[in-house]
């Protein structure tokens, strides 16, 4: 089941191309007073914010004015104040844009709404650097939704099929509530029901080896900080019997409480594919906090870094970027080994320039496809890859502009890259065992080239890969792979 | 950790121990007991958060694993598999499966009715929660009081009838089972057999995780021979050192008491012989007290009117 808040990107930088020029147009009108501008909605800023408080719905005599859309028939008006918030606080015509987009962006990711449009336009002329904010929703005709997919998840132990059907927006109140069923490749199924708010997201979503069932609180969210709360009732099984030792050892029940903290700095032009600048996001995750000293403890750290450096002709850009990641019990059980899911698990079809949630991607090697593995039962021939406690990864890649025009107008470019990743397990003594020699020895390597096609708001990669350097029994080959990134 | 784990180190999966036991659940102690009374040395491993989980106890070695719920039980997947077979040229006879039916059917249905509904599940939070989350055990406790029900077929209209049909049958089984074994060592003979581990299980688990109130444990400790069954069994393959690495256990009482969910209780045939004599003793002390009141009085009343008689001649 899809969660819709996995879309919230309080940076989003994707733009298309009819927009930006209305925008510019818009930016250049308004910008033909611009010290004033500026200077006026300042001094009137205190004003009008109270104004715009206190009688959101006047469109005359306010330097700021939301026109509340008249296509919310049902959603309730907070719900999109709510979204809309960061609008009211902009004091430059620059951050007006970009809060309008963010909004936008928002309000699309709520997933309530056939359209949404934000239009900036000039105010009143007896108000002078003013600008009215104009957004117009049109609310889904018919909220009753169906989808079909086939899905790899870093946690899962294989790929599955998943339906789900959703029902938009019965209360107003953006609520989504969704039934899915999902049908495992190792003949499993599970039967899932969730709600999803705004403000509350709901994940009870049905794994084929992981039942979750739970509740996630967003604290906090702002242009660069979130802070979310998640409790939820796990339960780790194996329908086909057939997991390794430590994979059974950790079977069972355990309450996950936890309290995660991202720093999101994104100054890079674009998600897609970034040309210049450079983004840094710090994940910190602290589980057990809970009254209950047997609900699952554990620390948790990402670091993400990439950088993209222009290099001037065809749109030629380097990217490069590292990730790295470490996660450890505390508490009585500090000595015993880590829990499954909060492991480090690399590889899988995304490209590592757009994902910015810690080590995860690596080129040409298959999801869960390397690290520490152990045999599985005794019939099997797979070995089951248990994940890490510590993991890194680094890549560099070149994008260019390929010479048809027909190509360039579309977006597509071509690429050639290289990565490189490792994982450990730091617990029960292992890390004894750890030294930067034998890290530096074992680390996976591959490099490829390939094509890259933006699809709206995801990047779509054909590559040929070439695995330079992998450790036994990890699941890599060279060859042509498909990955999708949004 | 990469590389393979071939080993050949046997292991057996449970749940977790108490009330004295190695492993108070009552589906996993079978288990164990068999693989002592085969005398195969194995390491024991316990998963303390997957109470409600079928595949335990498992026995594995190397990537070999023998899940519980599969080909019969764990036991069976032991013997059929060829790891260890105590059951051997046992199986053709017919009592066999007689004492089978008896032990795995009408004596473990007594026992799942007075763990979950006689005793009001007292002892199940100890042996399947302690370890988890006290909302998720909670939800789970009720879940499996719940399946349990289900299970022995107990409904709101035959629960009075289906609870005297189960202690009934347990008593009939206890009665059949004590005339079979008499003072044997074994159920079959002089050698250990499944039933054996099954039914010892049985027994350890009624007079030392069920309560003093529990009817099904009265009914046991009826007869005295299987307790005293028991308690030979315990001694010889549970509680003597053996090759295999026994883990950190609670330590077995030097004799047989039943200690319950309560530290101060003993077990009720002990008490019922103590009390009897201390009754009788006290019978005969109260008896003596008086019979001395009696003398004294009778004699000092004679003393006392002797001295006033002599005091009105003054």
């Amino acid at each position: 089941m899809a969660n819709p808040t996995e879309n919230l990107d309080p940076n989003p930088r994707t733009r298309e191309p009819e927009d930006e020029v209305e925008e510019e147009e818009e930016a250049q009108e308004l910008n033909s007073d611009d010290g004033e501008l500026e200077e006026e909605e300042d001094e009137e800023d205190d004003d009008d914010d109270d104004d715009t408080v206190s009688n959101p719905q006047t469109r005359e005599g306010q330097s700021k004015t939301e026109s509340l859309p008249p296509g919310n028939d049902k959603t309730k008006d907070h719900i999109i104040e709510a979204e809309v918030e960061a609008v009211r606080e902009a004091n430059t015509l620059q951050e007006l844009l970009e809060a309008s987009r963010v909004a936008n962006s928002n309000l699309r990711a709520m997933d309530i709404f056939d359209s949404v449009n934000i239009t900036l336009d000039s105010g009143p002329p007896e108000l002078p650097g003013t600008t009215n904010v104009v957004i117009e929703v049109v609310e889904s005709k018919n909220p009753l939704t169906g989808q079909i997919g086939a899905y790899t998840r870093a946690e899962a132990k294989s790929s599955s099929v998943e339906a789900s059907l959703k029902y938009k927006n019965i209360f107003g109140y953006g609520d989504i509530w969704d039934g899915s069923m999902v049908y495992g490749f190792d003949s499993s199924a599970e039967v899932g029901m969730g709600m999803y708010l705004p403000r509350f997201k709901g994940l009870p979503t049905p794994f084929s080896s992981q039942r979750s069932l739970g509740l996630s609180l967003g604290l906090l969210s702002s242009k660069y900080h979130e802070l979310v709360y998640t409790v939820a009732w796990r339960n780790l099984i194996d329908p086909p019997r057939l997991a390794s030792e430590s994979i059974r050892r950790q079977l069972g029940h355990s309450l996950l409480s936890a309290l995660k903290y991202t720093f999101k700095y994104d100054q890079r032009d674009s998600y897609l594919r970034p040309t210049s600048g450079y983004a840094f996001t710090s994940t910190s995750q602290i589980g057990g906090l809970s009254p209950d000293s047997r609900s699952l403890r554990f620390l948790k750290q990402e670091i993400d870094l990439r950088c993209a450096v222009p290099l001037g002709f065809y749109q030629t850009a380097l990217n490069f970027g590292v990730s790295g990641g470490v996660t450890f019990p505390w508490g009585s059980g500090y000595r015993t080994a880590s829990s499954v899911p909060e492991r480090f698990f690399l590889g899988g079809n995304s490209s590592p320039v757009c994902s910015l949630g810690g080590p995860s991607a690596l080129w040409g090697f298959s999801t869960r496809g390397l690290g520490p593995n152990e045999p599985r039962r005794r019939g099997d021939v797979e070995r089951d890859f248990v994940g890490g406690d510590a993991a890194v990864t680094a890549f560099a890649d070149l994008s260019f502009d390929l010479s048809f025009r027909w190509l360039r107008e579309r977006g597509v470019h071509g690429h050639v890259f290289a990565c490189a990743g490792n994982m450990a397990k730091l617990t029960e003594n292992e890390f004894r065992n750890l030294s930067a020699p034998k890290l530096l020895e074992t680390f996976r390597t591959s490099l490829g080239a390939g094509i890259v096609l933006p699809v709206s708001l995801f990047r779509m990669e054909i590559n040929y890969c070439h695995i330079l350097k992998k450790q036994e029994h990890d699941r890599a080959k060279s060859g042509f792979f498909l990955t999708f990134s949004a | 950790m990469e590389g393979d784990q071939d080993t050949s180190d046997f292991t057996l999966v449970t749940r977790k121990p108490c009330f004295g036991l190695p492993t108070a659940c009552p589906n996993c102690l079978p288990a164990y007991i068999y693989l002592k009374l085969a005398q195969l040395p194995f390491q024991l491993a316990f998963n303390p958060t997957f109470p409600d989980s079928e595949e335990l106890p498992y026995f594995e070695s190397g990537t070999y694993v023998a899940y519980n719920n599969e080909d019969g039980g764990v036991i069976e997947k032991l013997k059929k598999d060829g790891i260890v077979n105590l059951d051997s040229q046992l199986q053709s006879l017919p009592e066999y499966l007689s004492l089978k039916a008896l032990i795995v059917s009408w004596l473990d249905e007594a026992l799942t009715y007075e763990v979950w509904v006689g005793t009001e599940g007292i002892s199940a939070s100890k042996i399947y929660y302690s370890d988890l989350p006290w909302a998720i055990g909670k939800f789970l406790f009720y879940k499996q009081t719940y399946l349990a029900k289900n299970r022995l077929g107990l409904t709101k209209e035959n629960a009075e009838r289906r609870e005297k049909l189960i202690y009934k049958r347990a008593s009939e089984a206890y009665e059949a089972l004590s005339t079979r074994l008499g003072e044997q060592k074994f159920l079959f003979e002089d050698r250990p057999s499944s039933l054996d581990a099954f039914f010892l299980s049985h027994i350890l688990f009624t007079i030392q995780v069920l309560p003093e109130t529990s009817v099904l444990r009265c009914k046991l400790l009826e007869h005295s021979n299987l307790v005293r069954y028991a308690e030979r069994l315990k001694s010889e393959f549970l509680e003597a050192s053996s090759s295999s690495p026994s883990p950190p256990l609670h330590s077995f009482p030097p004799s047989f008491s039943g200690k319950g969910s309560k530290p101060k209780s003993k077990p009720k045939a002990e008490k019922s012989e103590e009390e009897k004599k201390f009754k009788k003793r006290a019978r005969f002390f109260l008896a003596a007290q008086f019979i001395a009141v009696v003398i004294y009085v009778s004699v000092m009343g004679g003393v006392s009117s002797d001295e006033v008689e002599y005091e009105d001649d003054d």
